[in-house]
């Protein structure tokens, strides 16, 4: 195992653009191995949302903050998803005996990660919206051009840039739980509302919708409800 | 979030004592907006009566921690705003000053122009307005149809302007009309009143009455060619430009004024309801959350013009959101009191009733939408560093 990074700008700016310009599980590649090399990292119930390579090799899981060996009795496998980047699986391991030896600034480090990554799927998903309404004309114009897309493009990024506002300028452990947890819900608002954009085809597996579902279970894996 | 330097704080630590004044008078002036002409005395109505003139034209506002704010960023008027507004919208709103009006001179007013604007405001308090939604064109200020008609010395101005904060009582404003068709032949000129067929008259409005929004005629007003604002520049920078770029650097202070009246309501809760069940607290929480969200990017909205005035994208979002912000935290509050809140708490009612004039002011969010839409669309934000702070490559 490596030793993990405290995330500053530069850490953060990759983890962003990973999720935003390759998909989630590199974007999750990038994050874990910042902060939690060799590790497979789980919420505080155990769940997980992690790259397929990662949920193969990881012989420790962090469970919240604490490190506890690997079992394969006490894990099972939710789900495997394909998406364009790779592919992700669900899981969930047992939280058992925890230790009460918390590493304060991983988990301060993976939080705040979490939001940026989430952002730049959101983000990604805004882009890929504009690409596809703009790809599809109704009567003489295309739907992007639309005056109520338009606006529901603007809602999301005023999501968008309102959550960046938060986050411009705070280091690791700088924002508060609580205002990490809404920050993940201002970003599933946004992908609510673009997810809307894309009709039918925004419904169907391996898709930008699905990266949706998948960012919307990130935040339920990792940010404790009550926080 | 994006800390404010140390005179930054003291600038708005002052602001939030000088509205003590203002947070007292608020709803007396709600009731009767001309009774900010007997406050003129107060800290925050002098500091806003000469805010945003430049010192070289000899403004000397009180210093505030041993520094003088001149009024003359976004930045520092959008903290000067929330605090104000936050205190009382009505009366921040009722207080005499430059401000609109003030900004396009700063933008673009000539050095004789802006010695006669600033020294006129320097004098003594005067409210000033700024003239440029019509009648049946409210979202589409480009269609103007207000006429500026060349006579020998200058020219004359005819048409009609509406929805106009303080006409009715102002000494100086700005008027845009048109010397010829398309977007070229907007001109803004200045304007002094009372003046022959110079008519203001205030309209009745559910809120924010201390802005006496008024409908102006203008039959034949006669305008000195000295006036016409801008007149070294070329037309491409004197009319729709010119009140596009104001309206850029105004908008965060216009969002800020929003935000103060959310933070009003948030307030008025932890003032007056000292005990809270879980679900309410959590239902304030929220709210104190979304303020604290809004204002980041309000701030970052204004530091974005401060630097390139044409950056007025951000602000379009920043607007958008403290507006809505402003309706619901103002409709959330009542909740916290029961039926009939806003029978029993006045100052609720008023903001319930303030807040909807945040909406339509400086543009709808519906208009500000598509403003900012069109600055994603054409690629004017950037989408690795929106608030050009600097990120790493």
């Amino acid at each position: 195992m490596t030793t993990s990074v405290r995330l500053g700008a530069d850490e953060l700016s990759r983890c962003h653009r990973a999720a935003r310009d390759e998909g989630l599980a590199p974007a999750l590649t990038v994050l874990r191995s910042l902060v939690l090399p060799g590790l497979l990292p789980c919420g505080p119930g155990g769940h997980a949302v992690v790259p397929q390579e990662v949920a193969a090799g990881a012989h420790q899981v962090w469970l919240d903050g604490v490190t506890v060996d690997r079992s394969a009795t006490d894990e099972s496998t939710l789900d495997s998803i394909d998406l364009p980047g790779g592919t992700v699986v669900l899981l969930r391991h047992g939280i058992g005996e925890r230790g009460t030896d918390v590493h304060a600034e991983q988990r301060a480090s993976w939080a705040l990660g979490l939001v940026w990554l989430r952002l730049g799927l959101s983000e990604a998903l805004r882009e890929t919206c504009m690409r596809y309404l703009n790809g599809r004309r109704t009567g003489s114009t295309t739907l992007l051009q639309q005056q109520m897309v338009k606006s529901t493009v603007a809602d999301g990024l005023i999501e968008h840039l309102e959550v960046r506002a938060v986050l411009t300028g705070a280091d690791a452990g700088g924002l508060p739980e609580v205002i990490l947890s809404h920050l993940h819900a201002r970003i599933t608002a946004a992908d609510r509302w673009l997810v809307n954009l894309l009709g039918a085809s925004g419904y169907l597996t391996g898709g930008p919708g699905q990266v949706a579902h998948l960012s919307e279970l990130l935040a339920e894996a990792y940010v404790r409800a009550d926080s | 979030m994006t800390a404010l330097e140390g005179r930054l704080v003291s600038l708005r630590d002052q602001m939030r004592e000088w509205g003590a004044d203002f947070r007292r008078l608020g709803l007396a002036l709600d009731r009767d907006p001309e009774l900010v002409r007997e406050h003129f005395d107060l800290p925050a109505v002098r500091y806003l009566s000469t805010m945003g003139i430049p010192p070289e034209y000899g403004n000397v506002p009180i210093p505030i921690a041993g520094n003088r704010f001149y009024g003359t960023l976004a930045l520092e008027r959008a903290i000067i705003m929330e605090e104000l507004a936050c205190a009382d919208v009505g009366m921040l709103v009722a207080s005499p000053g430059p401000l609109l009006a003030g900004v396009l001179v700063d933008l673009l007013a000539d050095e004789a122009q802006k010695e006669w604007f600033y020294g006129r405001m320097l004098d003594a308090p005067l409210w000033t307005f700024f003239a440029l939604t019509e009648p049946d064109r409210g979202s589409d200020a480009g269609a103007l149809t207000t006429t500026l008609t060349p006579v020998p010395g200058g020219a004359v101005l005819s048409g009609e302007k509406r929805y106009v904060g303080n006409a009715c009582r102002a000494q100086l404003g700005v008027v845009f009309a048109r010397v010829g068709s398309g977007p070229l032949g907007i001109n803004a000129v200045l304007v002094e009143t009372p003046a022959e067929g110079f008519k203001a008259e205030a309209l009745e409005t559910i809120g924010l009455k201390g802005a006496r929004i008024s409908a102006i005629t203008l039959d034949g007003v006669h305008v000195p060619a000295e006036r016409f604002v801008g007149r070294h520049l070329s037309p491409s920078r004197r009319g729709m430009w010119a009140f596009v770029q104001t309206f850029n650097l105004l908008r965060p202070g216009v969002a800020a004024i929003a935000l103060g009246i959310a933070r009003a309501a948030y307030e008025y809760v932890t003032e007056n309801r000292t005990s809270l069940r879980r679900d309410e607290q959590d239902r304030l929480d929220l709210l104190g959350r979304r303020i604290e969200g809004a204002r980041s990017l309000v701030h970052l909205a204004a530091r974005a013009v401060d630097a390139r005035t044409s950056d007025g994208y951000l602000a379009s979002a920043a607007k958008t959101r403290a507006s809505q912000l402003a309706m619901d935290a103002a409709r959330e509050a009542c909740g916290f009191f029961g039926v009939g809140a806003r029978f029993d708490h006045p100052m609720l009612d008023k903001l319930v009733r303030d807040a909807r004039g945040l909406e339509f002011i400086e543009g709808t969010s519906n208009m500000q939408k598509l403003n900012l839409f069109q600055g994603l669309f054409t690629g004017k934000l950037d989408r690795d560093d929106p608030f050009r702070v600097g990120v790493p490559g």
